[in-house]
């Protein structure tokens, strides 16, 4: 039995780097579109001072942590769930369930439904982060991709379309 | 019919129903080691004399630990904590649920403090913090509409702190659900109208949400079949031992639906209306069911039109072009709610500005509206819509149904 072979298995290195990418540009993208979007602006407002969210893949998938601070200003706050006191945590069931989320296979309500993710926290808070999400998927994505990702995609004005677009991409590059 | 390529389904109650089923009670009470249950109802149960049937049946075939008819209206963390020390007091080995939802969930959370010998519920808020099986818990329905007998949620007040806990558990579904159609019998025409109209809301819900799998679609089919086949009947005959039997049925049966596919819209801004307003809740779903259809008909109108079978007949069903079905299902349930409405006497409300509080003021005036839809964007129910809601679509749908008047389709933003 001593010759026996343990089998470990594989990391999905490449998968994990993709998914690692896209959340950390997807939090940036939040903290641009809180400064850039009268909505986003809106729902971050509604939240309580020092609320923190969080989207992770279990078991040790890759996460993605935003949060709000006591000025009231939004931060992507990192790639680590470790020791945070999170208000909401949307946990994927598995990295392949996330990794079909940002390959726009499934989108977010039909992972939901179909029991891909669980939600832990104040559900109205869970709510706003969701409606969050939609609009930042709307500016970084085109909208062919966009109409994938979420139920309904929005009719905005040309400013918001344009200008923001490209000042939440922009901002999310640089990081600002 | 849909075919997810991933699903999940649980429902391990056992459902014993029929005329006379309370009397095996006992027995089944005695296959989970248990033989001194406490009974959990409320005070209307004990005055429609209801727990004298139950008690009745029960007798001699086993020792009532307590009976305790304390549960108000809307369930107490003060009295689950009272009945817990009663349980544990009078050494209960099971608890029997004799009531609506309120006194489910109160029997619930008791269970939870008497099964972990726990002194704080707060421990075991939220999913999946109970991690083992409870005490023995018998459901007894005494309306046929929450299914909360197979359900595992469980909501309880704490009303000093003014918030409601949320608790979900697998182990919190009941042992039994005993379905038996005496617990129905004496329930008046119009709430016997808004539970059914619960129910059927349930299961319609259940049968379009985007949450929907085969199985949960099996249970919701046959519940809106049910209803839609007895609902008139029974309310214009209330001895109907056989209608009240179906609605009963029917109400389990829903349940099993929408626990596992979950609910969307109408029970969205159901909830709200029901929050800010404390209209019951059958009232609110059968209101809003008809709006909560054409609000999705573009997104899901196939399935609204499957539903013509089980709500209007294969007659209707079979006459009506395909393209026309999931109009007419809307038509139908509409139909439904105006017949209930002629035979409850006008009880049984139609639109928003109709619902009547018992001082005979409206539960609803229109400046609750926005209040109302604001309350409804934090509803989880929302996720399992199939077209996305936000302020003005609320807005939209509150305000006809306020009115009772269709809603305008040309109106319904389509991405």
């Amino acid at each position: 039995m001593n010759d026996f072979k343990e089998i470990e298995p594989g990391g999905r290195p490449f998968v994990r780097a993709y998914l690692e990418f896209m959340l950390w540009f997807v939090g940036r993208a939040i903290q641009a579109a809180s400064k850039v979007d009268d909505s986003v602006r809106r729902e971050f407002a509604e939240l309580p001072e020092g609320f923190t969210f969080a989207l992770t893949a279990a078991p040790a998938g890759p996460s993605m942590v935003v949060g709000k601070d006591n000025a009231g200003k939004v931060k992507y706050l990192g790639r680590s769930i470790e020791g945070r006191n999170l208000n909401v945590k949307m946990t994927l069931k598995s990295m392949e369930g996330l990794f079909q989320l940002f390959t726009f296979r499934e989108s977010t309500p039909i992972a939901n439904a179909r029991d891909r993710l669980f939600v832990e926290g104040n559900i109205p808070e869970a709510c706003a982060a969701v409606r969050i999400l939609d609009i930042v998927q709307v500016y970084l994505l085109p909208k062919p991709v966009a109409k994938l990702a979420i139920k309904r995609y929005p009719i905005w004005d040309l400013k918001r379309h344009s200008w923001n677009r490209a000042m939440v991409n922009l901002r999310a590059v640089i990081g600002f | 019919m849909l075919l997810p390529s991933y699903y999940e389904y649980c429902c391990r109650v056992k459902t014993v129903a029929g005329h006379e089923v309370l009397e095996r009670i006992p027995e089944l009470l005695s296959s989970m080691h248990a033989g001194k249950p406490m009974i959990i109802t409320d005070k209307g149960v004990v005055a429609a004399g209801l727990m004298d049937i139950v008690t009745g049946a029960l007798a001699d075939k086993l020792v009532i630990g307590s009976i305790e008819d304390d549960v108000p209206p809307d369930s107490d963390l003060r009295v689950v904590n009272e009945l817990a020390r009663k349980y544990k007091a009078k050494g209960c080995d099971s608890i029997i649920a004799v009531g609506g939802g309120s006194v489910l969930d109160t029997a619930k959370g008791v269970n939870i403090i008497v099964s972990e010998n726990a002194d704080d519920l707060m421990k075991f808020t939220g999913a999946g913090a109970l991690k083992r099986k409870l005490k023995p818990l018998v459901a007894v329905p005494t309306t046929a509409g929450t299914g909360s007998e197979v359900t595992l949620v469980a909501v309880i007040a704490d009303h000093e702190k003014n918030r409601k806990m949320l608790f979900t558990s697998y182990f919190l579904l009941p042992d039994v659900a005993v379905i038996d159609s005496r617990m129905t019998m004496t329930l008046p025409d119009f709430l016997t109208a808004m539970t059914a109209m619960d129910a059927l809301t349930h299961a319609v819900e259940a049968y379009t949400c985007l949450s929907k799998n085969p199985v949960s679609d099996a249970c919701a089919l046959e519940a809106i079949t049910l209803i839609s086949r007895n609902v008139l009947n029974v309310v214009k005959n209330p001895t109907d031992k056989d209608g009240r039997l179906a609605l009963a049925t029917a109400a389990t049966l829903a349940g099993m639906a929408f626990s596992n596919s979950m609910v969307a819209m109408v029970h969205t801004i159901g909830h709200s209306v029901g929050a800010v307003c404390h209209v019951p809740h059958g009232t609110c779903m059968s209101i809003l069911l008809p709006y909560g259809l054409e609000y999705n008909m573009h997104k899901n109108g196939e399935y609204t039109a499957e539903l013509l079978y089980a709500v209007a007949g294969e007659k209707v069903f079979a006459s009506t072009p395909k393209e026309q079905r999931a109009a007419k299902t809307v038509e139908y349930i509409r139909g439904m709610n105006q017949a209930l409405h002629d035979a409850t006497g006008g009880r049984h409300a139609r639109c928003l500005r109709e619902i009547m509080g018992r001082d005979g003021k409206p539960m609803v005036p229109a400046g609750t509206l926005e209040t109302i839809a604001r309350v409804a964007l934090g509803d989880g129910s929302i996720f399992y819509n199939p077209e996305d809601l936000d302020f003005d679509d609320m807005m939209m749908v509150l305000t006809a149904a306020w009115e009772g008047v269709k809603l305008d389709q040309n109106m319904i933003k389509k991405g």
